[in-house]
């Protein structure tokens, strides 16, 4: 009996070291891999990339029209989910709204004039939020045809999702579309027009201008300056630029993918920049003009029909450049494209 | 001449003073026996001598050769073996202030060392910022004490073996007197050419720390900001991009890239091309727009809602 009891304590020590070597020698769980966040797609976003809910349902929609007095110099802000939507500036003091086949129109003041007590900024909205009891909708109108008139020296903002715009007689221009074509004509006191696909194009206009589009091609066409140093600024990734007959001094085009054709005079002063990655560049310009060539064109190629005088030339196979002067050289013109061509031609 | 007559590189070595003590005596001992020894040992110091007038200045210079350093490693070695801790502890203060060469040359190894680590920590603090604009000449611009001892020890143990190759080669009854001058003069020069430059030492030094990823100046910046860029629009775009904008999208960036890969490798291939340089940041700057581009788009998208 006394043996065994003399055994225990020895038995208790051999397991307790037994017990601690196997929990010591116990696999550590697998540490547990966090699952990706789930991505939630926003219910009030579009239900595929690039196609969004209209905010009337088909046949929901009803045609209207509102307008209201205004200041001649006033300043509408608005914004469309869909629709083909036209501004025209008119001779009244006067804004007209015309919805065909959408959402109802809300008119908002913003502002007055404080001496006239005349509406100087003005929001167009779509009118159904505006009603209680109702669930929230979007701000923004919709419809088949939006059609608006503004006086002739008023100022225009609007953001779209897919809509075509088209606006023409206005003071002053901002355009910012997701999806959908710009065209802007007679709009003398200054340009931002931006969409992500589709195109934009503007003629007989001036002042500060800044064109882009993400896929589309640009064009611009009897453009000119409003004041001394405005600049006009056209950008596309993939698409062309085509600018003709621009009185602009100071130009920035630039493309990734597509060409950049300048046609008009090269004026004296003038600074010039044209980009593009992968397309070509083509000038063309009277064979008297008066401007410096400062080309950097990587793997592409440099051609005139103009004589030139150069100044510089770098003709590696790692990277080509070239400095050339027409004349007496008073513009400046820079040039840089990656692979594409350069080419200037006579008017 | 006996069968235990020494060879041209034993004598030469017991000339310069490099045997072990042992080695040296019965070098001694023999030559007092030999004649052709002792005739042998009287002619290799006269060319020595001729050799050392000759190369006079560059060998006063105080580098140690390879077998002097060897011998100094092997009495370390042997003494590390034989003597307690203490002794060991007590032995390197007491092996410093006893040879005041070797406390010199400790002294040198051991600021070279710290300035090597107070320079690769600092270098490697500022590698992020400074070296775009150090990019061309970082060879050059490194400080020379960036060579460290570890890369000296590996030069002299690869030095090493040339003369002691050509000492062992030659045997002393086949050579005429002018023959050997010639050995013994190319020999020296050989060795003198094999030792330890630390200005060699400093540009394998240097170009061992270049960074990988070395970045022209300004070229940093457009990196970090595409970077940047790319992990706002990567999650984005699926959703943002319709499917025809997104084919467009990946086309221009496709054409970006391989803008900028080819920039990237002429600019590589000379770096002073400035016209490489600037069409290099021309696609740079197009990428950061490609990309800026899907990111204002949802913006516009999310200000419609």
């Amino acid at each position: 009996m006394n043996s065994h009891r003399s055994k225990f304590p020895k038995l208790a020590l051999v397991l307790c070291l037994s017990a601690g070597i196997s929990a010591g020698q116990t696999p550590k769980a697998a540490p547990i891999t966090p699952m990706p966040p789930r991505h939630e797609r926003p219910v009030s976003g579009p239900a595929t990339p690039g196609r969004f809910r209209v905010a009337v349902a088909p046949g929901d929609g009803v045609t209207s029209e509102r307008s209201i007095a205004v200041d001649r110099n006033a300043n509408l802000k608005m914004c469309v989910v869909e629709g083909d939507l036209k501004i025209n500036g008119w001779h009244r003091a006067e804004i007209r709204v015309f919805v065909k086949n959408g959402s109802r129109i809300g008119i908002r003041v913003l502002e007055k004039d404080p001496s006239s007590g005349m509406p100087v900024w003005i929001l167009l909205s779509n009118a159904a939020d505006e009603k209680p009891g109702k669930p929230p909708q979007s701000e923004c109108l919709s419809g088949e045809r939006i059609e608006i008139d503004v006086p002739i020296t008023a100022s225009i903002s609007v953001a779209g999702r897919a809509t075509e715009t088209v606006i023409d007689s206005v003071k002053k221009v901002t355009v910012k579309n997701v999806e959908g074509n710009i065209s802007l004509r007679n709009i003398p006191g200054g340009i931002t027009a931006l969409t992500y696909q589709g195109d934009v194009t503007v003629e007989n206009s001036g002042g500060a201008i800044s064109l882009e589009s993400a896929t589309g091609n640009i064009v611009g066409y009897d453009v000119r300056p409003g004041e001394i140093g405005d600049v006009l600024k056209v950008k596309t990734s993939s698409g062309a630029i085509s600018l003709q007959k621009l009185e602009h001094r100071q130009i920035e085009a630039n493309s990734i993918t597509g060409s950049v054709l300048f046609n008009g005079t090269l004026l004296p002063g003038g600074l010039y920049t044209f980009k593009t990655s992968n397309g070509a560049v083509r000038l063309v310009i009277p064979a008297d003009s008066a401007c410096t060539f400062i080309a950097s064109y990587g793997f592409g190629q440099f051609n005139s029909e103009i004589p030139l005088k150069y100044l510089t030339e770098n003709d590696s196979s790692t990277g080509k450049s070239l400095t050339a002067t027409i004349g007496s050289g008073d513009a400046r013109v820079n040039i840089t494209t990656t692979s594409g061509s350069i080419g200037i031609k006579k008017q | 001449m006996s069968a235990e007559c020494f060879d041209i590189g034993t004598i030469q070595a017991f000339l310069d003073g490099e045997t072990a003590p042992e080695l040296s005596a019965s070098v001694t001992n023999h030559a007092a026996e030999c004649v052709a020894c002792a005739l042998l040992i009287a002619e290799a110091e006269e060319q020595s001598s001729i050799v050392f007038s000759a190369l006079d200045r560059e060998f006063n210079t105080l580098v140690p050769t390879q077998r002097l350093w060897t011998r100094i490693n092997d009495t370390i070695a042997v003494e590390k073996g034989s003597a307690s801790w203490w002794q060991r502890f007590t032995g390197v203060f007491a092996l410093q202030f006893s040879s005041p060469s070797f406390a010199a040359a400790a002294g040198i190894v051991m600021i070279l060392g710290i300035f090597a680590v107070v320079t690769g920590i600092r270098d490697i603090r500022s590698r992020n910022t400074e070296l775009a604009s150090l990019w061309p000449t970082v060879n050059i611009s490194h400080p020379q004490s960036v060579a460290a001892p570890s890369t000296v020890n590996e030069s002299i143990t690869t030095s090493d073996d040339i003369p002691n190759a050509t000492h062992a080669s030659v045997d002393k009854s086949n050579v005429a007197p002018e023959k050997l001058r010639k050995i013994v003069i190319s020999t020296r020069l050989e060795e003198e050419r094999s030792r330890p430059h630390f200005e060699n030492a400093v540009a394998v030094d240097s170009r061992s720390i270049a960074p990988a990823t070395e970045y022209l100046a300004g070229e940093e910046s457009y990196v970090k900001t595409i970077s940047e860029l790319k992990q706002s629009v990567d999650g984005q775009k699926d959703r943002v991009l319709s499917p025809s904008s997104r084919v467009e999208y990946e086309r221009s960036m496709a054409v970006v890239n391989d803008s900028i890969t080819r920039m990237k490798d002429a600019v590589r291939t000379n770096p002073r091309n400035q016209s490489a340089k600037q069409v290099l940041y021309s696609a740079y700057q197009d990428k950061i727009d490609l990309l800026n581009s899907v990111v204002q788009r949802e913006e516009l998208i999310a200000s419609l809602r």
